[in-house]
């Protein structure tokens, strides 16, 4: 549309800037006049000019020096009064009289009747033309005029004929602009339609391809060529990917069975040891050791199969009814046991239920109250609640202890994360617990959270479904 | 047929009490299919010991080929063998309605084999790394039940405990004893005579890794000695320094 709008306006312009230059024309011839015949002279030219297309209705006015009109041509339009503009122009000076009368005019061939003019003109000595537009009842009109020191002559011309074109060339842009706009879209539509049809279709393959898995492959054959490469890298991605995936998933199918077997050969052959050594002796006391150690190394291992199973997605829940309440209760019994000098607060709803792994979340709860007992005050306390809201079970176990810094709080559940250091020199553990607790927990539709507390505590509260 | 029974020698017959439990005291007949040798030897060691008669093999045919052809009292099943694996051994089995029991043995941690395994009439399964003690407790377990016989009581010396009824008699004095005290004892009295480590006790009374300076079986033992002591139970839990616990033997008294 602005495309549309500066051609039009640079054509109108050029249009005008055209009508100028022909005015220009007899506005130099008329500069040489003198007498009334010369008017009329210049008046036939201008109704020589009326017949061809682009003449328009020509008229003209002259005023003599001292401002008295000569001559008015009797199409002059009433209403188009310029007589103070013509008065105030300033005078083209002419040093070499009427007869050296010089013109920047072009040689145009306006009138037959001026063949002289035309051979007089040259740019020695340009005159001032001064050029304007009127608005009067019969049309826009241009008004060129010359000032020299004897005359002020006035041409006018009506625009009628160059506003007619400029309507005709805006009706046709107004209709081509618009078409050729909505051609061009469409086109570029359907060509990129037509470009991106083999996407498409590639993103269908692939979509396929995910949800069928990993061992599928896109077709190559019905798709276009400059695509071809781009589907093998796509391929190449999908084999590396599904290696990958499968060498993890062995391991954590495998890596039970490699890591366990020998440590099923230690805890075994140890155990026989220490049945076979002199009860009490140095000799079985350090098989004792030994064995307690392998059974340690069992259970990290245990663990770490566990959260591998858990990345994987493969934390398979062997989900039976499981009586949430009785569980923290006997829980809740070890801690008399592992810390006599804590109080605990107990608030376990009764015959709370919730559908899960039994083994998993004894695991949660152990983990949870240990590390409470772990990180407790000396003459601390424990306070669990067990209670149903919504549609989850909560477990909330509050403990003292000394505040967990908070730079800290978002690092508890990090896998091999283990408190300050200067805690973990007193305080055993592995710093699996917390994030093998948390999977545990989203695998049974829930979670584990480290709640916000007052200084000195600590607080974890478990959801279940 | 070749059979190529693999008995290991050189081990006492130490208890001589994994007689049958149909009365006739014929000492018991364990099939025992493991492909890992080194772990095959300890077991056998141990079931030994515990006086029951081993066939061991080391790949699945054989294995499936000797439960089909003899009667064992049990049989002990490893899941991951060659050739025949020991889910389809079990499925083979009671297809062809042998009924003795069975105890699955996975180094797996997949609840699906497990599972499968109990489906397929498993009558229980143990994971590795085991202890041989608790196979051996899972032997006796499983032989009792499947000839019926009432397996909730255990008597050694003077305190008896029932499995059933959880209640625990010295001297037909009752003691009350709380969850975890109760299971530590039966575990104790479940093998007189056998010393335990703090860790054994505690990953089988507990289940789960306390940290390894925890005293909490110290203080639980303290606890029983405190309730059984006064009724007759005195000097039964025996302490063994630097190492654990055991439940002394009646024949010792």
């Amino acid at each position: 549309m602005g495309f549309g709008a500066i051609s039009w306006w640079l054509i109108y312009n050029a249009k005008i800037n055209l009508l100028d230059a022909k005015l220009g024309v007899p506005l130099v011839m008329a500069a040489r006049f003198q007498s009334n015949r010369g008017w009329e002279r210049l008046e036939n030219v201008l109704s020589e000019q009326r017949g061809t297309p682009d003449g328009a209705i020509g008229a003209a006015w002259l005023l003599n020096e001292p401002g008295k009109t000569l001559y008015r041509s009797q199409q002059w339009p009433s209403d188009l009064n310029i007589e103070a503009w013509l008065r105030s122009l300033p005078i083209s000076f002419r040093p070499f009289g009427q007869e050296e009368d010089r013109s920047s005019q072009n040689s145009v061939d306006f009138s037959p009747g001026a063949p002289s003019l035309i051979a007089s003109i040259s740019s020695r000595s340009p005159l001032k033309r001064s050029f304007t537009t009127q608005k009067t009842a019969s049309g826009k009109w241009r008004v060129g005029a010359i000032a020299t020191p004897n005359q002020r002559i006035a041409i006018a011309v009506n625009l009628q004929n160059i506003h007619q074109e400029m309507a005709t060339i805006r009706t046709i842009f107004m209709i081509a602009i618009p078409g050729v706009l909505l051609l061009v879209a469409g086109g570029a539509w359907a060509l990129s339609g037509q470009a991106l049809h083999p996407i498409r279709q590639l993103t269908g393959a692939i979509q396929s391809v995910t949800v069928r898995g990993l061992d599928q492959r896109v077709p190559t054959q019905s798709i276009d060529m400059e695509f071809v490469e781009l589907i093998q890298m796509f391929n190449q991605m999908l084999e590396r990917l599904e290696r990958s995936f499968k060498q993890s998933s062995r391991f954590s199918a495998n890596a039970a069975h490699e890591l366990k077997t020998p440590l099923a050969i230690l805890q075994g052959e140890l155990e026989r040891a220490l049945h076979k050594a002199e009860v009490g002796s140095p000799i079985q006391q350090s098989l004792g050791y030994l064995l307690d150690e392998v059974c340690r190394l069992s259970e990290i291992v245990r663990k770490l199969l566990l959260l591998s199973l858990a990345d994987a997605g493969q934390l398979s829940l062997h989900a039976v009814d499981v009586n949430l309440s009785a569980m923290v209760t006997e829980m809740a019994e070890d801690i008399g046991l592992l810390a006599p000098d804590l109080q605990v607060q107990t608030d376990i709803g009764s015959g709370l239920r919730v559908s899960g792994d039994r083994d998993l979340l004894a695991r949660v709860f152990h983990n949870l109250i240990s590390n409470a007992i772990k990180y407790n005050l000396p003459e601390g306390w424990i306070s669990i609640r067990v209670y149903r809201r919504a549609a989850m079970v909560w477990v909330t176990i509050i403990n003292a202890s000394s505040d967990i810094p908070e730079g800290e709080r978002d690092r508890i559940f990090d896998r091999f994360y283990r408190g300050d250091p200067a805690r973990s020199r007193k305080v055993e553990g592995t710093g699996l617990g917390l994030n093998l607790s948390r999977e545990i927990a989203r695998a049974h539709g829930g979670d584990l959270t480290l709640d916000p507390t007052p200084l000195g505590q600590t607080s974890f509260t478990l959801r279940l479904l | 047929m070749n059979y190529s029974f693999v008995i290991l020698t050189g081990y006492e017959n130490a208890y001589n009490k994994a007689v049958s439990h149909d009365m006739t005291n014929k000492p018991m007949h364990i099939l025992f299919v493991e492909d890992e040798l080194k772990i095959a030897n300890f077991v056998q060691a141990g079931l030994k010991e515990q006086g029951f008669v081993v066939d061991y093999c080391d790949n699945g045919d054989e294995g499936c080929c000797r439960a089909l052809t003899y009667e064992y009292d049990a049989i002990v099943l490893d899941i991951m063998v060659p050739g025949k694996d020991g889910l389809s051994i079990l499925k083979q089995l009671r297809r062809e309605r042998r009924n003795s029991p069975v105890i699955l043995l996975t180094a797996r941690n997949e609840l699906d084999d497990r599972l499968a395994g109990l489906n397929l009439g498993a009558d229980d399964y143990i994971a590795k790394p085991f202890f041989v003690e608790e196979l051996v407790a899972r032997i006796h377990a499983v032989v009792r039940r499947s000839v019926g016989e009432r397996q909730n009581l255990l008597s050694v010396g003077p305190l008896k405990l029932d499995r059933i009824s959880r209640e625990v008699t010295c001297d037909d004095a009752a003691v009350e004893l709380t969850t975890r005290e109760f299971n530590l004892l039966e575990y104790l009295m479940r093998s007189p005579g056998r010393v335990f480590t703090r860790t054994q006790i505690l990953e089988h009374v507990w289940g789960y890794d306390f940290s390894p300076n925890t005293n909490v079986v110290d203080v639980c033992i303290q606890r029983i000695r405190k309730k059984i002591d006064p009724i007759g139970g005195k000097g039964w839990i025996e302490s063994i320094r630097g190492v654990g616990y055991r439940f002394r033997k009646s024949e010792e008294v």
